[in-house]
This record gives C-alpha cells, sequence and structure tokens, in this order.
C-alpha cells in the first residue's frame, strides 16, 4: 500500500506500540473514567475565576462603563486589548485544520481537535468584549442589519466594527461546523465503546447516527475539503478585518496600511503559541505523550518563528515610518521613540522582547524541541501580543493629534476582573472539553498509523532488511 | 307639547335621498369585510379565506387587543387651568434684568420657560455690563440650589414672617431705645432707590448706620479717585481710545474694578484695522497677561516701583533705569493721547501716580469724568464696625451678601465682637459661615424673584424684575426693611401701590408697600424724568443719562509724598512674595457651592475644583517642590505650610504654572469654604484653602512669605494636562505677527500657508485630496462657525453658556481627575515653547526622551494662546464612517448630528475623533445620587432646558451646534413667511463671547458676518484645525496676531 508509507527518514509522528484497538483506548479512557483530582482542581479554579468575571461584567453593566478606567482621551483600553488578543488566539486552529488540511500536512491530526477547540472557546471570549464594551449592550442587537420598526434605520455598512460582526459570526459558525463535522466520527467510535447507557446515549445523539459506512466516509471527506477550503480564507480575512478597525481610522499609528497582513501573521504568531501553551499540559494530564511529540512541537515552532519574523519586519517598518515621515505627529505612535521613552515604556519593552527577542532562542534546535522552553516561551508571547494591541490601543490613544487632550490609561479591578474571567471561563470551556470529548482526531489519525507511527516504520525497516 | 323639531343629519336627510336612508337602516355605514370568512349563505366551512387565514387575523386581532391593554410609563404633563397670556409652553420668553449679587454685575436677558429662568443671556442692546461673565451666568443656578434657607428662620428654628417681623422690629426699637447702632452691613450696593430707601429706614430709626464691605478691597484706588475727584468711585476707562495698553497687574480682563473692558478691548484686537499694543508687568499669569502683546514678569512688589519709574520718565522725562520696563515708557510716551496706564494695585498712592500718568499723556482712554460706582467701597468703615461691635454699641446688625466670617482678613475678632452684637439678622439665603452665626434669618430673594435697580457707572441705570414667583419663603431685603419701618414709604401712596404692574403679587409680606412701588417712584421721578416711561425702561433693562456726565476738575495735588512713598512701600522684602489674586471662575467665592463653576476648568491652570499655590519651576525646583502624574495621567503635587506675618494656612497644594515670576508665589480668593453647602465640600472637607486667611492688612500683596513644605499629596483635577503644543503648533494654532501679517497680507503663504499634502501629481492642498464625494449644501442654510484667536481672551463665558444650554452634566472633581470632563466647549490652552529640533540638536538634547522632555516644558515666560475647542462639525467627519448603527451622522445644515437614542456606546466615534471632542456617559449623571450636584433633584433640574434631552448612561453626546436654537429660529421664519436672517441665528456659545470672537451663521447667506469669514480671500486669517487630516470642518479658526516687532 504506497498510501501506507513514508520516508523512514522522516521521525515517527505516532510514538509507541500503537494499534488501532489502542488508539481508541488511549481516547476513551479519559471519557469513559472518572476525573482526574488535577482535573477537579483546575476545574473549580477557572469557574471561580469565571464567576469572578461574571460578577464584574454584570457590576459594569448594572452602573456603567465608568467602573473602568477608560476617559474622554481614551475610549477603548482592556476591553478591545482583550478581542483582539482572543481572536488572535483562534487564528492558529483554523490554521491548522484547513490550511494544513488543504496542504496535506498529516502531523496536523494529533493537534487539529484541541487547537480548533481553542478557537472555539477563544471566539467565544473575544465575542463577549464587542458586547459588553458598549455603553448599552442591551441594545447590541442592534449592530445585526435586522428589519425593524425604528423607521428606516439600518446599520452603518461603513463602519469596521460592523465588518467585525460579520467576520466574527462568520468564522465562528463555520469554526464550528468543522469543528463538529470532525468530531462525528470519534462520537461514533465513543457511543460503541463505552459501556454505560447513559454515556452510550448521549454520545449516539452526538454522533447523528454515524454508522461508518463508505458513503458516510466519502461525504466525511468531501464536507472536510469543502468546509477548509471555506475556513481559509476566514484565516486571513478575520483578522484582516479586526486590523481596519484601526487602519481605517484616522488615528496615528492606527492608521497604518500594512496592518491587515501584519495582524494576521501575528495571530497565528500568538495562536500557536496558546497551541504549544494548551498541549503541553494536555499531552501531560491526559498522557498523549505518543500522539504530541517533539515532532509536533518543533513544527509549531517553526511556524512561530515564520510568523513571529513577519511580526518583526512589521514593527520594524512601522517604527521606520514613524521616524521617516519626520511629522510631529508619528512621535508618539506604539512603535517610535516617544512610546519608548514615554510613560508606557514597559509596555512597549514587553512587546519588544516578548515578541521580538525572546522567540529568537527557537532558532536553537534544542530548545525548539524542548517542552519546558517551549512552554515558557509560548506563555511569554501570549503576555507579548497582549502588550501589542494594548500599545496600539492604548499608546496610541493616549497622545493623539491635540497635546491638550492627551492623557493616560489605568485599569480598574474591574477591568483585570473581566479579563480575568475570560482566562476562565475559556478554561471552564476547555477543561469541560477535554474531559468529555475525544481531544485527538483519532479516525483521521489512524489513517495515517501505518506510515507514520513508530511501530510501524521500525517493522517496515526490520521487513526491509529481511 | 312635544317638539315638532328635526334636526339634519345632512342634506340627503332633507331631500330624503333613498341612499341614506338605506345607510341609516344599517349598523355600520360600509360593510363590514367578512365575507371572505363566510360563504355565500353566511356558513364558514366554504369560506373563500382559509382556516389558517381566520386563525391569523384571529390572533392578530387578539394579540393587537392585549399589547393595546398594556400600559407604557405614565408621565403626567399637567395642562394650564388658566393659562398666563404671556405664556405659551414651548415658547421662551426673555426679560431684561439685572444680576448683581455685590461681587458680580450684569445686564442680561433671562430665558424663561414655562415661567422658569433656564439661562441668563446678555443684553446686548445695553452698551455697559451687557455680557454676563462665567459667575452671573452661572448664579441662576444658585435659583434652584436645594441647601438654601426655604423659610425664615429664628434661632435657627423656622419662623413664619409675622413672627420675625415682629421680633427685629422689638428689637430695632430696643436698640434705638437704648441708643445702640443698627448696622446695615452689606456688599457694595450700586442701588439708587435703595439708597432712598435707606434715607427714610434712618428717619425711622435714625441710630441706623449703612456700611458697605467689599470682600477683596479696592480701597486705595477708591480713595485716590476721591482724594484727586472728590466722588467716591473709581476712574473709568475706554479701551477703544487705547493704541497702548500699559498694564501694571491690572487683570482687567477679569476682575479688575468690576470688569467689562473685554469687548472694548478686544475691538482693538482686530489686526485688520490699526490694533493696540498691549504690555502686561505681573507676577501671577493672569487672564491679561495671558493676552498681552509683552508680558514682563515682575515681582509684586516691584509694581509700586515699575509705576513710580513711569511716573517719572512720563511726568518729569526721567531716564529709566529698569531697562524691562523701558519698551513700555517709550511706547506710552510716543503713543501720547492714545496710551493708557492701568493698575491693579490697591495703593492709593501708587494709583495717584497712575491718574497723574494718565493725565500728562492727556489719555483718552482714561475717562475719570465717567465715574465707576461698581465695588466704589472704601475699608476705613469696616474696620469701625469691628469696634464698635466689640464694644456693645451695635445693638442690631443686618448683613446683606456679605460673609466676613469666612472672608474678612480678622474674621476671628470679627466673630468675637459679634457675641456683643444683641441681635443680629442675615438676610442670606444660605446659612453660610457668617449667616449661621445669625440670630434671625430673614431671608431675602434671589436676583431672579426681586425688584431692583442699579447705577453702575454714571449715567448708566438698569432695572432687575422678577421672572419667576419665589420659590420659598422669602421676602427681599428691601422689603423686610419697609415692613420693619412699619410698612410706610413716604411718598408712596397706596394708590399708586395698588395701580402697579398687575401680574406681580408680593407673595410674603404683611405690608401693602413694596420696594416695587418705591422703585417705579423714583423712576418715574427721578430717573426718567419724563423722558421715557416706567414700562419701556423696564422692558429694555437699563436706562442711559447722557447728560449726567460733566467734565470733572481734578484737586491739585502735591505728588512727591505719594512718589516717596510709593517708591519705598516695600524696601523690605522676604525672599519669595504672595500676589493673591481671584479666578474669573470662583472671584471671591460668594458662589463655592455652584457646581457649574466649580467644574469650570480655570482658563490658565485649567484645573478645576481647586485652589492652589502657583510657583514657577525654578522656584519649585529650588524649594524641593514636585509636581507628577499618576498611572491615570492624573495631576499630584505637593503640599506646603504657607506663612504670612504669623498666619499659617496648612496644606496648600503646590501647582508649578509657566509664567510665574520667579520669586513670586500666588493663591487665589474664593475656596476653602465651610459651610458653602454641599457641593463646596468633598468628603465633608472644603475644597481648596481659604487666602483670605493671608489677606493681611487686606493687601494682596504680601512680601513676608514662609512656605515650608507639608506632608501628604495633593490630587488635581486638571483638564488638560500637557501645556505645549509638541513641534505641532502649524498645525493647531496658527500665529503670527502684526507686522508680518500687515505687510504680507495679499501673500497669505508668509504667515499661513496652506497645507499641502504630496500627491502622485505634486504637492496639492488639502481640499484639493479628497476620496469622497462633497456634501448637497442645496437644502436650507450651511451653518459655519468662525473662532477668532485674536479676540477671544480665554474668559470662559461660552463654557458656562454651553453648560447651561445643553444640559451638559457636572461630574465632580473625582471625575475630572479620571480625565472624564463632559465640557461639550472647552478652551485649550498652550503655552509657548520656543524648542525645536535644530535647537535641541544644537543643546545636544535631541535624542530621544530628552527632545520630549525638552517640548513638553514650556517657556519660562511663555507667551499663551486660547484655543476654544468644541466639535468642528466635520464635512468628512471620522466619527461618522465608523459608527456601526449610524448614531452619528451629517446633517443637511452641516452639521454632524449625534443621535442619542440610537447610539449603542461604542466609543468609537471618539477613538476616531482627531480633535476629542465627543463626551461619553460613563455613568447616568442625572437623577443619581452618587453625582450629587443639581441634576439628582427636581429643584436643580428645574434649571434644565426642556429643548435639550438630558443623556442618559452609556450613550456618546458632543456640541450639537445647537441645533435646537437654530431650528427654533428656522420654524419661527418659515411661520413668519420670511427668509433667514443672520440675526437669527446664533449657538449659546456666540451669544455668549463678549469680545465676537465666535461667528455663527450660514455661510450660503451673502449678507451674513460669518460668509465674509468664511471666504478665504476676504479673510486672510482663516484656517482649519488640523486641515492635513482631511476632515473639512465646518469650524473654522481665524489666526493670532501679535502686535510684535520681531
Amino acid at each position: 500500500m504506497s498510501s501506507h508509507y513514508e520516508s523512514p527518514y522522516r521521525e515517527p509522528l505516532v510514538l509507541g506500540d500503537k494499534t488501532y484497538r489502542q488508539i481508541s483506548a488511549d481516547i476513551v479512557k479519559s471519557v469513559a473514567g472518572p476525573a482526574a483530582r488535577s482535573w477537579w482542581i483546575a476545574f473549580g479554579i477557572s469557574l471561580a475565576l469565571s464567576l469572578w468575571g461574571l460578577g464584574c461584567i454584570l457590576y459594569t453593566i448594572g452602573t456603567g462603563i465608568g467602573v473602568w478606567g477608560l476617559n474622554k482621551t481614551i475610549g477603548w483600553a482592556w476591553d478591545i486589548t482583550n478581542f483582539v488578543w482572543w481572536v488572535g488566539i483562534g487564528h492558529a486552529g483554523t490554521l491548522i485544520s484547513a490550511v494544513l488540511l488543504l496542504f496535506r500536512q498529516k502531523w496536523r491530526m494529533s493537534i487539529n481537535r484541541s487547537a480548533e477547540a481553542m478557537t472555539i472557546f477563544a471566539v467565544m471570549q473575544a465575542a463577549l468584549f464587542p458586547i459588553i464594551h458598549m455603553g448599552r449592550p442591551w441594545l447590541a442587537y442592534w449592530v445585526f442589519p435586522i428589519p425593524n420598526n425604528f423607521g428606516s434605520l439600518w446599520v452603518n455598512f461603513n463602519s469596521p466594527l460592523l465588518w467585525d460582526v460579520f467576520a466574527i459570526s462568520t468564522y465562528f459558525s463555520v469554526s464550528l461546523v468543522f469543528w463538529y463535522m470532525g468530531l462525528i466520527p470519534d462520537f461514533a467510535m465513543i457511543r460503541d465503546k463505552v459501556t454505560r447507557p447513559a454515556l452510550r446515549k448521549i454520545y449516539a445523539v452526538l454522533s447523528f447516527g454515524w454508522t461508518g459506512r463508505a458513503k458516510h466516509w466519502q461525504r466525511f471527506e468531501e464536507l472536510s475539503l469543502v468546509l477548509a477550503g471555506l475556513a481559509t480564507p476566514l484565516v486571513f480575512s478575520v483578522h484582516t478585518i479586526v486590523s481596519f478597525d484601526f487602519s481605517t481610522s484616522v488615528v496615528k499609528g492606527w492608521h497604518s496600511t500594512i496592518f491587515p497582513p501584519y495582524f494576521v501573521a501575528g495571530a497565528i504568531f500568538s495562536g500557536f503559541a496558546m497551541v504549544q501553551t494548551l498541549l503541553s499540559v494536555v499531552r501531560k494530564v491526559l498522557r498523549l505523550e505518543d500522539y504530541i511529540t517533539r515532532l509536533h512541537i518543533d513544527y509549531m515552532n517553526r511556524v512561530i518563528l515564520l510568523t513571529g519574523g513577519i511580526v518583526a519586519v512589521a514593527y520594524i517598518t512601522e517604527f521606520f515610518i514613524a521616524w521617516y515621515s519626520g511629522s510631529p505627529f508619528e512621535d508618539y505612535t506604539y512603535l517610535s521613540w516617544g512610546a519608548a521613552t514615554g510613560p508606557y515604556w514597559w509596555a512597549f519593552w514587553s512587546l519588544i522582547s516578548c515578541n521580538i527577542l525572546i522567540p529568537q532562542l527557537l532558532w536553537i534546535r534544542s530548545i525548539r524541541r524542548n517542552f519546558v522552553w517551549t512552554f515558557v516561551i509560548s506563555i511569554v508571547i501570549n503576555i507579548g501580543m497582549w502588550f501589542e494591541r494594548f500599545t496600539i490601543i492604548v499608546v496610541d490613544l493616549s497622545k493623539g493629534y491635540l497635546p491638550a487632550s492627551w492623557s493616560m490609561f489605568s485599569p480598574t479591578f474591574v477591568d483585570i476582573g473581566v479579563f480575568l474571567g475570560t482566562i476562565g471561563f475559556f478554561f471552564v470551556l476547555f477543561l469541560l472539553y477535554s474531559k468529555n470529548f475525544p481531544v485527538i482526531a483519532q479516525a483521521e489519525l489512524k489513517t495515517i498509523l501505518k506510515s507514520s507511527g513508530e511501530n510501524y516504520k521500525k517493522r517496515r525497516d526490520t521487513d526491509a532488511q529481511r | 307639547m312635544a317638539s315638532a323639531k328635526k334636526y339634519w343629519k345632512g342634506f340627503g336627510d332633507l331631500t330624503s335621498d333613498p341612499d341614506s336612508e338605506a345607510i341609516e337602516t344599517r349598523e355600520f355605514p360600509t360593510a363590514i369585510p367578512i365575507d371572505p370568512f363566510l360563504n355565500g349563505d353566511g356558513k364558514a366551512y366554504d369560506a373563500q379565506a382559509s382556516r389558517r387565514d381566520f386563525l391569523k387575523w384571529a390572533g392578530f386581532s387578539t394579540a393587537a387587543a392585549t399589547l393595546a391593554a398594556c400600559e407604557g410609563p405614565v408621565v403626567n404633563a399637567i395642562p394650564y387651568v388658566v393659562k398666563p397670556d404671556e405664556l405659551n409652553p414651548g415658547v421662551a420668553d426673555y426679560y431684561a434684568s439685572t444680576v448683581y449679587d455685590g461681587h458680580d454685575f450684569s445686564s442680561v436677558l433671562v430665558k424663561t420657560r414655562e415661567g422658569r429662568p433656564i439661562k441668563l443671556q446678555p443684553n446686548t442692546s445695553s452698551g455697559h455690563y451687557a455680557y454676563p461673565n462665567t459667575r452671573v451666568q452661572a448664579s441662576l443656578l444658585s435659583l434652584y440650589d436645594i441647601d438654601c434657607l426655604k423659610e425664615p428662620l429664628i434661632a435657627g428654628r423656622a419662623a413664619t414672617w409675622a413672627q420675625v417681623d415682629k421680633r427685629v422690629r422689638r428689637d430695632l426699637d430696643a436698640a434705638t431705645a437704648a441708643g445702640q447702632k443698627i448696622v446695615l452691613l452689606t456688599a457694595p450696593v450700586i442701588s439708587p432707590t435703595f439708597s432712598l430707601l435707606w434715607k427714610q429706614f434712618k428717619q425711622k430709626y435714625p441710630s441706623a448706620e449703612w456700611v458697605a464691605y467689599n470682600p477683596i478691597s479696592n480701597s486705595g484706588a477708591v480713595a485716590a479717585y476721591q482724594a484727586v475727584y472728590g466722588q467716591t468711585a473709581l476712574p473709568g476707562y475706554d479701551f477703544t481710545k487705547a493704541d497702548v495698553i500699559v498694564s501694571v497687574a491690572a487683570d482687567f480682563l477679569g476682575d479688575w474694578f468690576g470688569g467689562d473692558h473685554s469687548r472694548d478691548y478686544a475691538l482693538r484686537r482686530n489686526p485688520n484695522q490699526a490694533m493696540s499694543r498691549h504690555f502686561q508687568l505681573e507676577s501671577n499669569l493672569s487672564l491679561t497677561g495671558a493676552n498681552a502683546d509683552y508680558r514682563i514678569p515682575i515681582k509684586p512688589s516691584e509694581q509700586a516701583q515699575a509705576v513710580a519709574q513711569m511716573y517719572r520718565a512720563i511726568a518729569w522725562g526721567q531716564q529709566t533705569r529698569d531697562p524691562r520696563i523701558r519698551a513700555a515708557i517709550e511706547a506710552l510716551k510716543k503713543a501720547g493721547p492714545a496710551g493708557l496706564l492701568v493698575s491693579g494695585t490697591n495703593d492709593g498712592d501708587v494709583q495717584l501716580l497712575v491718574d497723574a500718568v494718565n493725565r500728562k499723556l492727556r489719555s483718552r482712554a482714561y475717562r475719570p469724568e465717567a465715574p465707576v460706582y461698581l465695588k466704589a467701597v472704601t475699608d476705613a468703615p469696616v474696620k469701625g464696625l469691628i469696634s464698635d461691635m466689640k464694644d456693645g454699641r451695635v445693638g442690631v446688625l443686618l448683613s446683606h451678601r456679605v460673609n466676613p466670617v469666612y472672608d474678612a482678613p480678622d474674621s476671628s475678632a470679627f466673630v468675637a465682637a459679634l457675641k456683643n452684637v444683641k441681635t443680629f439678622v442675615s438676610f442670606d439665603r444660605r446659612r453660610d459661615e457668617t449667616a449661621s452665626l445669625a440670630h434671625v434669618n430673614a431671608i431675602s430673594h434671589h436676583a431672579m424673584e426681586r425688584w431692583g435697580d442699579a447705577k453702575p457707572k454714571i449715567g448708566i441705570y438698569t432695572l432687575q424684575q422678577p421672572t419667576i414667583r419665589p420659590l420659598f419663603q422669602s421676602r427681599q431685603m428691601e422689603d423686610s426693611l419697609i415692613a420693619w419701618m412699619g410698612g410706610v414709604l413716604e411718598g408712596v401712596d397706596a394708590a399708586l401701590a395698588n395701580d402697579s404692574t398687575a401680574t406681580y403679587i408680593p407673595p410674603v409680606t404683611e405690608c401693602k408697600l413694596t420696594f416695587h412701588d418705591l422703585l417705579k417712584k423714583n423712576w418715574t421721578e427721578n430717573i426718567l424724568k419724563g423722558d421715557s416711561t416706567w414700562f419701556s425702561a423696564l422692558r429694555a433693562g437699563y436706562y442711559e443719562r447722557r447728560d449726567e456726565l460733566h467734565p470733572v476738575s481734578p484737586a491739585d495735588i502735591d505728588l512727591s509724598p505719594a512718589l516717596t512713598r510709593a517708591e519705598n512701600r516695600y524696601a523690605k522684602t522676604g525672599k519669595i512674595e504672595l500676589q493673591l489674586y481671584s479666578e474669573i471662575g470662583m472671584g471671591a467665592g460668594a458662589q463655592a457651592d455652584n457646581p457649574w463653576l466649580q467644574e469650570f476648568p480655570d482658563p490658565l491652570t485649567r484645573a478645576t475644583w481647586d485652589n492652589y499655590l502657583t510657583i514657577s519651576k525654578v522656584q519649585a525646583d529650588e524649594l524641593g517642590l514636585k509636581n507628577w502624574r499618576d498611572s491615570k495621567g492624573a495631576l499630584n503635587g505637593d503640599r506646603v505650610n504657607l506663612s504670612v506675618k504669623g498666619r499659617t494656612v496648612k496644606n496648600v497644594p503646590v501647582l508649578i504654572t509657566a509664567g510665574q515670576t520667579y520669586g513670586s508665589v500666588g493663591l487665589a480668593f474664593g475656596y476653602g469654604r465651610e459651610k458653602a453647602g454641599k457641593t463646596a465640600l468633598i468628603n465633608g472637607n472644603p475644597i481648596g484653602v481659604n487666602a483670605f486667611q493671608l489677606y493681611v492688612d487686606r493687601d494682596a500683596i504680601q512680601t513676608e512669605v514662609q512656605i515650608e513644605k507639608a506632608d501628604g499629596a495633593h490630587g488635581f483635577a486638571l483638564t488638560q494636562l500637557y501645556d505645549t503644543m509638541m513641534g505641532r503648533g502649524e498645525s493647531i494654532v496658527k500665529e503670527t505677527t502684526a507686522q508680518i501679517y500687515n505687510r504680507g497680507k495679499s501673500d497669505k503663504s508668509r504667515y499661513n500657508p496652506s497645507e499641502k499634502l504630496l500627491t502622485i501629481d505634486g504637492k496639492q492642498p488639502v481640499s484639493k485630496v479628497d476620496m469622497w464625494a462633497a456634501r448637497d449644501r442645496s437644502l436650507g442654510p450651511w451653518f459655519n462657525l468662525s473662532i477668532d484667536l485674536n479676540a477671544c481672551t480665554g474668559c470662559g463665558a461660552c463654557v458656562v453658556a454651553c453648560h447651561a444650554e445643553n444640559n451638559v452634566p457636572v461630574v465632580g472633581k473625582d471625575e475630572v481627575r479620571r480625565f472624564r470632563d463632559m465640557h461639550w466647549l472647552r478652551i485649550d490652552r498652550y503655552y509657548a515653547s520656543d524648542m525645536s529640533y535644530e535647537k535641541a540638536e544644537a543643546e545636544g538634547r535631541s535624542e530621544g526622551r530628552a527632545f520630549f522632555r525638552a517640548l513638553e516644558q514650556p517657556e519660562e515666560n511663555p507667551e499663551v494662546v486660547f484655543q476654544p475647542v468644541m466639535c468642528q462639525h466635520c464635512n468628512h467627519a471620522p466619527c461618522e464612517t465608523v459608527c456601526p448603527v449610524a448614531a452619528t451622522s451629517h446633517g443637511v445644515q452641516g452639521q454632524n448630528q449625534m443621535i442619542y437614542n440610537r447610539c449603542v456606546g461604542t466609543r468609537y466615534c471618539a477613538n476616531n475623533c482627531p480633535y476629542k471632542v465627543r463626551r461619553f456617559n460613563w455613568f447616568r449623571y442625572a437623577e443619581n445620587d452618587a453625582f450629587d450636584f443639581h441634576m439628582n433633584n427636581d429643584l436643580g433640574r428645574m434649571v434644565l432646558n426642556p429643548d435639550v434631552v438630558v443623556r442618559s448612561r452609556g450613550v456618546m453626546e458632543k456640541c450639537s451646534m445647537c441645533i435646537q436654537m437654530t431650528q427654533a429660529s428656522i420654524l419661527k421664519a418659515k411661520r413668519e413667511k420670511r427668509p433667514l436672517r443672520d440675526a437669527d441665528l446664533s449657538t449659546a456659545c456666540a451669544t455668549a463671547c463678549a469680545t465676537g470672537a465666535l461667528v455663527f451663521g450660514d455661510i450660503d447667506d451673502e449678507n451674513s458676518e460669518v460668509h465674509q469669514l468664511h471666504d478665504a480671500e476676504k479673510n486672510k486669517r482663516k484656517y482649519y484645525l488640523l486641515e492635513a487630516v482631511g476632515t473639512q470642518p465646518n469650524v473654522f479658526y481665524n489666526l493670532k496676531v501679535r502686535n510684535k516687532i520681531e
């Protein structure tokens, strides 16, 4: 079988003495068994955080946006920073599952399920912010072009915020369908393996009556391709449109033509970092070391290096243009001497060191393939990318055109609480997912077991020698 | 007999038309369309309409009936049972009146809606004191002050007027019998009719004495005038006649001698005509100094010497020793009769010299023959009063509009002496520091509720009329005096009284005759003298008698002793001198509880809700005093203990201020009020410190000052945190000198180059680089606002006018500190900085941080510019494109409109606004006790303009170009079937502007003033703020021209 052949020089993607049956067992084990104590602790902390965040959100809605640290000059700060950060994180999942599918990158199969779950949960957090940052969130539905009885009122199609509404909602729905579709054969497998009748019933419903007929598989493959084709442009469009929020404005520092590619690269950069963070934990906790290997993190780190490089070039371009323009209005944009030496120097230098300097360590092969190093660097990148959005929004707004209106921003406990709340809520969802869902796309993975599994590779070697 | 009458229902009935007979037999005139639901023979099963249709219709009807039964929130509007003739709901009435509270004086037009005064506007027909300043405009809010007394009190308990009258008359009689004095202590009173009344009061109570008291003394200047011209007054000035103005610390655009010089001054600041040249010698940077062409920093003690040198130079032709003032003296000499010297000092000797200099110059601008009576009182009587009180010679003390317990420098002596006064009656509406010590609080009316008159200046008479029935059980002071006189007025009989203006019913008085009757009689007989009628004077609000103006003959005084005294006055001075001053926003502090004034940013420091020690940067560094910004950007400062001659004021916050002369510090009066009501307190502590404590000998200049650093830090609430234009001047405030402007009038590229952008077709003017379609201007007017930076003095009257007109909320110190003030109109103040990249390079600090720090630092004695900024109503508005719900969009008259109902509050518009004029409702500011100002109570809300919606939480708001005013004018013109005239159109800010800096109108109307200004060919000074952004605003600026010689 030629499709089951892979060059022996390539490293195996599945380690250990795995068979089809073994893979199924590994997946079902965590779903069918009771949750570990560590899971409950993590879940408890996340739930507490998310409830705290919910409290802060309700306080905001009940009292007014004034409970945040914003002012007349700085109308957005942590809210939109968090929004862009979460949306950016989401990008890796779609890139892994859709773009890598189209490019026939088999290594994606161990990680795409969790990456996609991360996408969906991150987009859910992101979508929260545009709603709660409104002064009157109970009227949030006004941003949808729905027929109404307010006269001839219609939304403003010129506004990038409206484009955001379409971009995010499309992205979320396509991602959700794509993710769920991939889950169906795996749910069916679990349905067939679990013994408890209640669980079996639940997974029976979730698996939509999948029987694994050839026709099912054929449709599955076709739909995968179609959805991958749909999702791929979304990878680029969503963050492009998010960047339009800034680049179509007249604010100095925002009004920049390189924002779309630079934001997309930044999003993938931060998204892969988040995947690394999550999978480093998941592979340990769920004992998936055989499936998520050094090779996987190596590949992902290479993507991080590439996109991080694009981001670095964008930073340098921005800095250069701000200086080269000679315009006094560019003196204080988020990448300029004014920002580097001004009151937000710490944000500026966090951004430079976390996003440009520290990730350069990944050029070293041993660090790139080291789980601990990867984990640490991925966290650093996540922090750096948050600061990137913070400086873009706050530094640029704080020193606008008229010096008479310059001001500064300092978060209140509510700002911080809402952000922590979304982190908590994200982990609540992710923990529920990792406990109850097949965290590895086992059906797909089985298709490469014979070509890329360590066991089969070894056997092939011995066969050849014989 | 049964009636045979028949009532026809119509012609058909009369003619017995068969059709109408047929109709009559039917229950409904037209058939109800039930056929579709029934088939021909009335059976439902075979019907045309399907069962589903039937259910649809039935369901809809049921739902509609149910919904109709629901009720929305009901707000009752109660109509007039008997509508007053002159009052139409929804239509504003205007009454000419006068506001005078003992401190600030102005003729006003009171705008009333449904009987409520809601705004004070200039009475422009009056040529004098026509433009109310910030404080006069804000005084309206005090009418609706929930904190004021609502009924008279005896010993702190509510009483009736009958009880009050009984008690006071008893005490007055007792004092008369005991031979004790009855003293009326008032703020300077300029009412001719009151003087008449007082004469009669004195007849009844011969031991009565009237003492006028001015918290900020003008005594020296009055004494000087008295010495030379034999009259208790201050000299008049006509700034339109001055080519050269030399002011020695006279803040004549502020409070100096009662004000009212801004308009005259600004008339001569138009660079297209002969522009005056203004020298200002001062230590604190004042509003006037900020407008000067040349500002010469001197120490407070040097003022007297400066005037003395000018006297020596001009009267005696001596050489001037001091190089700093030589230019000013030369200019004065050269100008001769077109020169004017003014001085802010309260030193009589110095004022004598000033008078002599002006007379020597034969200054046309100096008009001693037109004396000013406003604030013309001397200090001596007050000193006598305190000793009289101490010795028990005062039986009854009546006080009106004075607060010596707060603002007398020797207030403790006053309080101690008060213990020896048997009866202390206060007429003040508020239980302030003084009134709270009163035995009887016989509360008087607010200016909006009372009758009165005034004579601020020779030949100028103004009338004050009530515009609302008294809100509480108050009675105006004059009526109280009449009641205590036994209700008898000499020369006024009851017949005349009954004949009086029918609409006026004195609400609470025991007597038939009121002050109104005396007023009318006095005006008719002694003021109008048959030249005009009472009603026409009342309608105009003022009357001018030119025949009172007579030439004066100055007494010949030997000035050499005065000169010697002036030169030696401050022979011995300390290292640091203190100059006390009054802010344009707070004045002497009588209205410290007024939320509009507390939130009004000082034009120079841009601070709200505070007073502070102004100090120069160098001095602060020497003393180790610092200002620093916290992480929110808000400014904090060190605090000091300030001592003058053994008196100490503790914990005075220090604000480092550009333009403060080294060796001097400044402190504003009017703060530190302990009993001024809730607004003047924060957490129970008074706002600011009481500078009157240091007003030793009632001298605003103190030369023996100790400053000692105190513990702790003070948080300021500044509305502007950066002082300079950071090298962006060419796009923000353009300025030039008169020399360049006049030489290059035809070629404006020398001083007003249009901004150009580099395009593929070469450099193009901004207006040519445009991706948007032009706005359609064919429908109706197209409104523009012109702002003349030369005429704007920065006084801020427009800011308060905008507050009043547009129901702008007050947010309080904490929120202003968070940079969330809601002012729709702000006046940015920039200090000049001569820092440039080239200069920095030469000084070796052109790199990074050092350069930016250098740019931020204003010069030590900077040129100042004021720039009013409101929504620029851009034709290509950045805010309009970004709103997702189109809540802000362009009007057909050019305005950028904000639709509050549609706003969901994303704040994207505010972020994208290059001018940062949009204001977000972070909280609900109305009906919210967290914002305990005037909008959380029914009384305070009476000031709200019913034409402007009160914005709810979570929506964006901003300047609307007073669309409610322009729409009302348009409707009026429509109703009167005439085209719109230029005079119909205005905005609150343009109306309030005394100097004509703001001109509003229709640029498509060729007869309008703004049309002329908008024409860049005719008006070479026109430019747009941040033109290069391409927003194409409907607000434009006229660049600043300084009359300087390079």
